[in-house]
């Protein structure tokens, strides 16, 4: 692929003529050629019925009829429906020049743009065509669920009452409105958080409560969800906590202090702030969920295994917006951050073959010493007892620094 | 530099060496800056990346757009009929002899004005498609064929060559018949205007190999001389 050209040249040209931003799309002809436009040409063939909309399993008949300026004749036409050639036993020539097509129980279109059903002559060229819209009516979106980050916004998302709408080119509409004021508002940002989501960006009234509901019309007809009723300060949310660092308490065996700073976003409000942690050992998918932080912005994770690398997520729940009693909606998770528990002495690194114990060390080194040749020797070719004490040599070093994060690491 | 024919009365000598002085003191003057023949091979060359870059762009979008047209539209041997409708859309099919034959003025006003009714058609097109993802793609393509209309204004402009009249304003006639009589219709019209575009990326490419090769410091010096200097 070609590189780019270098385009800073652009919006400054771009700056220099705006009229050429907004070409007006009823202006694309040149005045010179509207006169061709007046008398197009006669269309070879015309297909009824035109662009239908149909209800999935429904059944249709269409008809070809060829223009007389043509010598065809209904035994030289043929139908294809999205591009495959519909069976001679559903035609029916209802003239000299007219043949028609049964289509029975028709499934949901396979493009929103419409079924393409064509009408050919005997060599293949196409002579019209009708697109076909087979779907159902939208049904009343579901599941309307809203938040607001940091109180500068409201995105609400919501699910499709029904699959079959998804055939046709559905049109979702949020709107809102305060409680006690009569104005509708409509959302104007979609698929900010998604497909069925839309974003309100800013002038959010507090202390009212909003009714929000979602409007789904496609070619059947329309829907309107249940009117859901909320407050703002409710739904508050807010970025997980930073600075999240995992360590280790001095020569604890079994213990991880995490400690992280609140987001800074809310400082401005009154809130506290509610913490979570979860943790996991680094080969388990299983979360450990620990709740009970309240709002501090450090704890001490106990009862964990020696010698095991964890990784620790902190989230955040802005509590008691502006007094109220009810808690908002958690942050997502922070990144996850690594740390391992400082290896208990007994056993450690012995060489000497004692059972179950130590085969149960060698096997969790050996799996660590296969996970790190993967990421640095390129290949198996390059497997050796030479690259294993190699291995061993850097493991010696490293352990001795190993009390502290290990930061990027990512799950 | 400046190449001198003919006679020149005293009294216009004098003219003629203020006038270059001025001509060489004043940078600013876009026109006739000295550095012409440099401003000019350069744009060319980007106007010529630019087309590869939108070369390459096209392709994705038309493969996307295709499939949301559905089949037959995005089988690679659909070929469907050119409607008279359809010429709407300006052809880069030329006879070979006419088109070695243009003048740089020519070729260059053929490219602006096919980009400009092009680009016109495509911004239609977007305020059409259904998907949100069609319509980005849309918007991000329609961005880089306006800095390709731009690019060969920028080009012809350097040469000293008026731009084309662009297409018309505000709608002067009748709102009209609409673009296209049925659904089906529309979709061949957008097959049409997807393949032209593609015809025109790659014609424009060696429009523009040529017209590299032939811009020389002479161009600038033998309009100097047209300008009656």
């Amino acid at each position: 692929m070609p590189p780019p050209p270098p385009l800073p040249m652009l919006p400054l040209l771009l700056l220099l003529c705006p009229r050429l931003a907004r070409a007006d799309p009823l202006a694309c002809e040149y005045r010179e050629h509207r006169a061709a436009l007046a008398s197009p040409a006669a269309d070879p063939a015309v297909i009824s019925p035109q662009d239908p909309t149909l209800l999935i399993g429904s059944s249709l008949v269409a008809t070809c009829t060829v223009s007389p300026d043509f010598p065809l004749k209904a035994e030289d036409l043929y139908w294809t429906l999205n591009g495959r050639r519909l069976p001679a036993a559903s035609y029916a020539a209802l003239g000299p020049s007219t043949l028609s097509v049964a289509l029975a129980r028709l499934n949901g279109s396979r493009q929103q743009s419409g079924d393409n059903l064509v009408c050919h002559s005997r060599d293949g060229g196409i002579l019209a065509g009708s697109c076909l819209y087979v779907g159902l009516p939208p049904e009343k979106p579901v599941n309307i669920t809203c938040w607001s980050k940091n109180m500068k916004d409201l995105t609400c998302k919501w699910a499709p009452g029904t699959e079959g709408e998804t055939f046709l080119h559905t049109n979702y509409t949020l709107k809102y409105k305060l409680r006690w004021y009569g104005r509708d508002n409509t959302c104007q940002e979609y698929h900010t958080a998604g497909p069925y989501s839309c974003r309100i960006p800013k002038d959010l009234a507090l202390f009212t409560p909003y009714e929000i509901w979602v409007e789904a019309s496609n070619r059947l007809g329309v829907a309107v969800s249940d009117v859901v009723m909320l407050d703002i300060l409710n739904v508050v949310t807010t970025d997980p906590p930073s600075d999240v660092h995992v360590s280790r308490v001095g020569d604890l065996e079994d213990q991880l202090s995490v400690r992280w700073s609140s987001p800074p976003a809310l400082k401005d409000f009154l809130f506290q702030a509610k913490y979570q942690i979860q943790y996991r050992v680094e080969d388990s998918s299983e979360w450990k969920v620990v709740d009970d932080v309240g709002n501090q912005t450090s704890c001490r994770l106990a009862g964990l295994r020696p010698g095991t690398v964890y990784f620790v997520q902190v989230r955040c729940n802005p509590f008691g917006i502006y007094g109220s009693k009810k808690a908002g909606i958690w942050s997502d998770w922070s990144n996850p951050t690594a740390a391992s528990t400082p290896r208990s002495e007994r056993g450690a690194g012995g060489c000497d073959p004692k059972g179950g114990e130590q085969n149960t060390t060698l096997r969790r080194e050996l799996k660590q010493f296969f996970g790190w040749v993967k990421k640095h020797a390129y290949g198996c070719s390059n497997l050796g007892i030479k690259l294993y004490d190699q291995w061993r040599v850097w493991l010696q070093k490293s352990h001795k620094t190993r009390n502290q994060v290990l930061p990027g690491d990512k799950l | 530099m400046l190449n001198v024919t003919g006679d020149l009365p005293g009294d216009s000598w004098g003219i003629f060496t203020f006038l270059c002085a001025a001509l060489c003191n004043l940078p600013a003057l876009p026109a006739l800056n000295c550095s012409e023949e440099l401003g000019a091979g350069q744009s060319i060359q980007q106007t010529y990346d630019l087309t590869r870059y939108l070369e390459h762009q096209l392709r994705t979008l038309a493969g996307t757009y295709l499939n949301y047209l559905g089949p037959p539209f995005n089988e690679p041997d659909f070929n469907p009929p050119r409607l008279a409708r359809a010429e709407r859309v300006p052809s880069a099919t030329v006879d070979l002899d006419l088109w070695r034959g243009l003048t740089d003025n020519a070729r260059l006003a053929a490219n602006y004005r096919a980009y400009s009714r092009l680009l016109c058609y495509l911004r239609v097109l977007d305020g059409q498609v259904g998907t949100a993802e069609l319509r980005h793609r849309l918007a991000h393509f329609c961005a880089s064929l306006q800095g390709l209309v731009l690019s060969i204004g920028g080009v012809m402009s350097s040469l000293g060559y008026p731009l084309p009249a662009g297409p018309a304003g505000p709608p002067a006639g009748p709102p009209g018949a609409p673009p296209a009589p049925n659904d089906f219709l529309k979709k061949m019209d957008d097959f049409w205007l997807l393949k032209e575009l593609q015809t025109w990326l790659w014609r424009s490419a060696k429009d523009f190999n040529r017209l590299k090769k032939k811009v020389p410091p002479a161009v600038v010096t033998l309009r100097l001389e047209a300008r009656g200097f």
